[in-house]
């Protein structure tokens, strides 16, 4: 059975040549995808998990406002006992430069995400979800 | 009173607005001056005329930028309206034009003409009589065309396709057709009372691979859609593609559809002009390398014998340009136009007939759903995936169809999706490009492709 992946792009956000693009890498690579597009909100995320009881939720950032829309993660999870999907973000998650690259990806996983890419290239991240998955399984 | 009069009476009544007297409205659109009309300018010019962008949210500032062109000799002025104009929300736009004003920084990306109103907008339209074309990107611009029209903007851009699946990501696409039928009426009543208004349809799109077949489509659609209602003048347009003989090829073929389509649906009398846009995709931040990308697009819309070009500036990577850097673009253009008169015009054969059959079958495929109407055909054949544009973020596009640059930067289809266009004309496609095995390569590609014109 092939995985199924939910993403999207979350927020006011209308970045759709990436989205389109982690879309097409994903069912190269034999997922099955539920693109939610562009202009994404949290809850519909976690609604769209539910309904495809899906392995990984993709959430992807380019303008940098994720920080602001995911800081509730954390408390839809536990409501929804999704404790088996994987929480993946990537892209530019802060707005500007950012005070301290550092800070960036533990501030994310102390949100709720298992893997988290701060403008690093698609494939690498998508390579670290696969790795990631085999130790699962 | 006609249902079409009751209709208008109602958008015009809006709390940001003053007064909308219909009939003062048309008295000066029948007296006003023929400078005015871009057909008429059409009509009596053989280059092909020059056009920038540019708004800003102050009477003034659009006032100084416009005596910035004028300096430049511009023969298309423009005004781009704010997004929250785009997006009906004249409230917000009223209040960041008072910030604006008070504060001599731009609270808006463009001019929020709705809140200006027709009054003063005309007094700064007819003191240039200069051509101006309306530049947005609006769903329902049923309020923003009354104004334009009554401010003496006769040339407006858009479509319900064009303005629609490259920018929203939800807004019902059955309503934009309606709101723009309406526009397209109105535009065709001014048209009998002095020269004709002219509509231009939105070509670019996405502006990131898309194939020659579904630009062109697209543009005889809304063309078709527009001389239904009346419309007298209307410009099909395309943007750079990224492979000169490409370009070459889709201007010559959407000339002949154009002419062929019109006549097909009974319309002998209408003038069909063609815009053709300078790159739309990311370009370079190296200003000197923008500069040659500008020249060769130039360069481009001459040898296509374009009506019009839409110019970019060397500042494009880094946001709105300043209004000398705006007007010096134009200059070059004309500039460089001087010494591009009488080229031989290019014509591939097997390229133009691979197209045209592409093109016919898909229309085909549209005039043969089943709906009553043409707009209600476009609308199920977007729907089910017969037109679809590649990376548009409309929930309503399929998004099954992938495109991909062969050796010589020709856009190539390798996935058609719902597309109906024959084994043979894939087969074609196909045949330019050597794919990869390896689907992770194919992407990596494509993703270059997208970014052709970076350094």
């Amino acid at each position: 059975m092939n995985k199924k992946v939910v993403t999207g792009v979350v927020g006011n956000d209308i970045h759709v040549v990436a989205n389109r693009l982690i879309d097409i890498s994903l069912q190269a690579r034999g997922f099955e995808v539920f693109n939610l597009g562009v202009n994404t909100y949290l809850e519909e995320f976690i609604d769209a998990v539910v309904e495809t009881d899906a392995d990984v939720l993709l959430i992807s950032s380019l303008n940098g406002e994720a920080e602001g829309w995911c800081r509730e993660l954390q408390f839809l999870r536990a409501e929804y006992e999704l404790k088996d999907v994987i929480f993946m973000i990537g892209g530019n998650l802060s707005v500007g430069e950012a005070a301290n690259i550092e800070e960036i990806v533990p501030k994310y996983k102390s949100y709720g995400f298992d893997l988290v890419f701060h403008q690093v290239d698609l494939n690498i991240g998508l390579d670290t979800l696969e790795e990631f998955i085999g130790h699962k399984s | 009173m006609s249902l079409h009069q009751k209709e208008r009476d109602i958008i015009v009544q809006n709390q940001y607005i003053d007064n909308f007297d219909f009939d003062e409205v048309e008295d000066f659109i029948k007296n006003a001056s023929k400078d005015l009309f871009i057909s008429h300018k059409f009509k009596n010019s053989n280059t092909t005329l020059v056009q920038p962008r540019g708004g800003f949210p102050t009477y003034q500032k659009q006032f100084e930028l416009y005596e910035e062109f004028e300096k430049a000799d511009i023969d298309v002025m423009p005004l781009t309206i704010d997004s929250h104009t785009r997006l009906n929300d004249y409230g917000s736009a009223k209040k960041m034009l008072m910030l604006s004003e008070e504060n001599e920084t731009d609270m808006l990306n463009g001019y929020p003409l709705v809140n200006h109103g027709y009054a003063t907008t005309r007094k700064m339209i007819t003191h240039f009589n200069r051509p101006v074309s309306l530049r947005h990107g609006t769903p329902d611009a049923r309020l923003l065309i009354e104004t334009a029209l009554a401010s003496g903007i006769f040339e407006i851009e858009g479509g319900p396709i064009t303005y629609l699946l490259p920018y929203s990501k939800n807004f019902p696409l059955d309503k934009a057709f309606l709101y723009w039928k309406y526009v397209e009426r109105v535009c065709a009543n001014y048209s009998g009372l002095n020269e004709p208004i002219n509509r231009e349809s939105f070509g670019p799109l996405t502006a990131t691979l898309v194939p020659p077949c579904v630009t062109i489509v697209i543009q005889l659609l809304e063309m078709l859609l527009s001389l239904e209602e009346g419309v007298k003048s209307f410009s099909v347009s395309f943007s750079q593609t990224g492979s000169v003989n490409q370009d070459a090829v889709m201007a010559n073929v959407i000339r002949e559809m154009a002419d062929f389509y019109a006549k097909k649906i009974g319309v002998e009398d209408a003038t069909i002009n063609l815009v053709y846009h300078q790159w739309m995709g990311a370009f370079p931040r190296n200003k000197e390398f923008s500069d040659s990308l500008i020249n060769t697009s130039s360069f481009i819309a001459s040898l296509v014998r374009a009506d019009k070009i839409i110019i970019k500036t060397r500042d494009e990577a880094f946001g709105i340009p300043t209004m000398q850097c705006n007007a010096q673009s134009v200059a070059n253009t004309k500039y460089t136009f001087q010494m591009l008169k009488g080229l031989p015009t290019i014509t591939d054969e097997e390229e133009e007939a691979n197209l045209t059959e592409e093109i016919h079958s898909i229309m085909e495929a549209v005039f043969n759903d089943s709906a009553d109407t043409l707009w209600r055909k476009v609308f199920n054949s977007i729907k089910n995936g017969i037109i679809d544009v590649p990376f548009s973020p409309h929930i309503i596009n399929h998004n099954a169809v992938v495109t991909i640059r062969d050796e010589h930067s020709n856009i190539r289809v390798i996935e058609r999706g719902n597309m109906p266009i024959s084994d043979k004309c894939l087969a074609y496609e196909k045949s330019k490009v050597k794919l990869s095995k390896d689907k992770t390569a194919v992407i990596n590609k494509i993703i270059e492709d997208i970014g052709v014109m970076h350094e």
